[in-house]
């Protein structure tokens, strides 16, 4: 597999970061995760927490390099999370189990399916269009479906928050499941909160991941996104991969998993303390240090001729 | 990336002791330390020799109140609290690198490399002879030539318009970042301030100024920041090689202007066409200064009315300047 990825979550204006992110892949599978743990609810982040660990640790379990049964494996993984969520509850002793929105997506052989409980949104981009995205189980998607709503007065609806399903709470999840998608070479896949997607609609999303390089394309979104919703930002993320034919040249920052060994992984989850705290959103990774450098330098090879 | 100041702050405020440099003779990389340039409150500048005894400046990062280094030691000291703050402040180190790296003009101080060591980063910077513009104002005051300061300015405006050409401001043009070679001429140093702001719809964060040389909307209107901003930091060095000093700053000029226009105070000692070009650099209304690098190169190429000064002043003479470069 050959693809280009980076992830994000910022805390906006809010206390806390409830917004949890990973991805994680073996030689020959790939797991996206995100999860937004619902601030009107208690422990909010604890149930996005579980869900993005449970997920991928049964990912780490089961990829050997390869999923048996990929629909499966997502079907399997997000049951258990939401009962992992409920455990914890039960073992806390919580009057209420907390809750947390989940997307997350898998993709071997060339083929991408993907999963959602809430209003988290995965879309799928190509040639300058949206080729697929998930529908939010939310009250407000069920309006507009029903034609009670425009896209306009759903964009200010005061219960736009209000979604039907979601992992935890005293419901079983109602998750729904893709199709299995054949990817293409430089097709995009963008997994957001609604601290993204709000501020900037299927529009922006859009134009935003038209630059080819995502590692700069969603702080620049994110930066957009803060800017556009002020003083009441809520917690954002965003997850985006860009997808190479086995075939295509590889570009410098792109990930060759064909030399990877059968049971290796690499996993990109942040802990606990890190996203918690503000400070997250300037810090600045080794990879990111040594990325810089190695484009600074390229920089200067390509002018200096 | 916008960076802003406030973030660069340390939550654990540490001595305000300058940091020890790296010792004489010390093998960085590829490179051979020589001795201390200067030193800022963001970094050390060193003199150093690569593999074939070519000397280069070296640029450290290495802000004062986040990290310290005590003698002896390599790495930095960064307190767990001071952290991300410091790698904020690299974030804009690597601004000034990006930024540079893209430009390569014989007016403009090129960047060789970029090298992560001693758990912090260092630019490469090749290594001119000479002495600022700062310094020559001192060692000349009140005597700054009408001919040196055409010459200078010219010149080193062809710089500008490059870094203009590439987006980017400088915002931090002073007599202190303007370099004369031993040659006479002009190299535009210190681009920690330049910011893509020419293409960018972020919002201006607070970045570090330099009172009396900034323009007011650096100040305060960052909004309507653009080429013009530049021009006015231009005008504020040029009224500094007649005048021995800075102009008051411009915030304060906004609310009382007590700025006397050269074309009152200096008439004979220069011409009226170039104290006439000063004054309008200087104009509070960034609208009724020359509007981009070019009008003022021309109003500076014209001594009076018609007059042309040589050709060859304007033209890039990068090619031909370039053989001269490091050979003093």
């Amino acid at each position: 597999m050959k693809f280009t990825i980076y992830q994000e979550s910022r805390i906006g204006r809010r206390k806390s970061n409830q917004d949890r992110i990973a991805y994680c892949y073996s030689r020959d599978a790939l797991l996206l995760v995100l999860a937004d743990g619902m601030g009107g609810h208690l422990h909010g982040e604890v149930a996005a927490q579980i869900a993005v660990q449970f997920v991928t640790q049964a990912f780490q379990r089961e990829a050997r390099p390869l999923l048996h049964d990929p629909a499966m494996f997502l079907s399997r993984a997000l049951t258990n999370a939401h009962n992992a969520i409920l455990d914890y509850a039960f073992d806390k002793d919580l009057r209420e189990a907390p809750r947390t929105t989940v997307v997350t997506c898998v993709i071997q052989d060339g083929h991408a399916h993907w999963a959602h409980a809430g209003d988290s949104r995965l879309y799928l981009l190509r040639g300058g269009r949206i080729a697929a995205q998930t529908r939010d189980h939310s009250r407000v998607q069920l309006m507009l479906d029903q034609g009670l709503l425009d896209a306009e007065s759903a964009a200010h609806h005061p219960g736009r928050n209000r979604i039907y399903s979601c992992l935890g709470g005293s419901h079983p999840p109602q998750v729904e499941f893709s199709a299995r998608i054949v990817l293409r070479d430089n097709d995009t896949l963008a997994l957001c909160s609604d601290g993204l997607w709000g501020p900037l609609g299927d529009e922006g999303v859009l134009r935003g991941l038209s630059d080819p390089f995502v590692q700069e394309a969603v702080p620049r979104m994110l930066d957009h996104a803060e800017q556009r919703a002020g003083a009441t930002c809520d917690n954002l993320s965003l997850i985006a991969l860009r997808w190479h034919d086995d075939s295509a040249p590889q570009p410098g920052d792109s990930v060759s998993t064909q030399t990877m060994a059968m049971n290796d992984f690499t996993t990109q989850l942040e802990t606990f303390e890190q996203s918690r705290s503000p400070a997250t959103a300037l810090d600045l990774t080794d990879d990111e240090i040594e990325r810089a450098i190695a484009e600074i330098n390229s920089a200067i090879q390509k002018f200096s001729k | 990336m916008q960076c802003d100041e406030a973030r660069i702050l340390p939550r654990t405020p540490m001595p305000s002791q300058a940091n020890a440099p790296l010792p004489t003779g010390f093998q960085l990389d590829q490179y051979r330390i020589d001795r201390q340039l200067s030193l800022g409150g963001f970094s050390i500048v060193y003199l150093a020799y690569d593999e074939d005894d070519t000397p280069v400046a070296i640029k450290e990062y290495l802000p004062n109140s986040l990290a310290i280094r005590q003698e002896g030691q390599l790495e930095p000291q960064v307190p767990d609290d001071n952290l991300p703050a410091f790698r904020y402040g690299m974030k804009c180190f690597f601004e000034e690198g990006r930024s540079l790296a893209r430009l390569m003009h014989p007016n403009v101080v090129r960047v060789m490399n970029f090298f992560r060591a001693n758990g912090t980063v260092y630019m490469v910077m090749q290594f001119e002879r000479g002495r600022t513009l700062h310094d020559y104002i001192h060692r000349h005051k009140g005597e700054v030539s009408e001919r040196f300061i055409r010459g200078v300015f010219t010149r080193m405006l062809n710089g500008l318009r490059e870094v203009h050409a590439h987006k980017l401001l400088h915002l931090d043009i002073k007599p202190s970042n303007i370099y004369l070679r031993n040659d006479g001429t002009p190299v535009l140093l210190d681009f920690g301030a330049a910011r893509q702001t020419l293409m960018s719809d972020q919002p201006m964060l607070k970045p570090m100024y330099t009172p009396g040389f900034a323009s007011p909307e650096q100040l305060g209107n960052r909004e309507a920041l653009g080429p013009w901003s530049d021009i006015y930091s231009v005008g504020a060095s040029l009224y500094a090689c007649i005048e021995g000093t800075a102009p008051p700053r411009s915030d304060e000029r906004q609310q009382k202007d007590t700025l006397q226009p050269t074309t009152r105070t200096h008439t004979g000692r220069y011409s009226a066409q170039l104290l006439e070009t000063i004054d309008w650099c200087l104009q509070l209304d960034p609208l009724k200064r020359p509007q981009s690098v070019y009008s003022l190169q021309k109003a500076l190429m014209r001594r009076e009315a018609g007059e042309a000064m040589p050709a060859g002043w304007f033209a890039d003479i990068g090619t031909k300047l370039r053989s001269f470069i490091g050979r003093t």
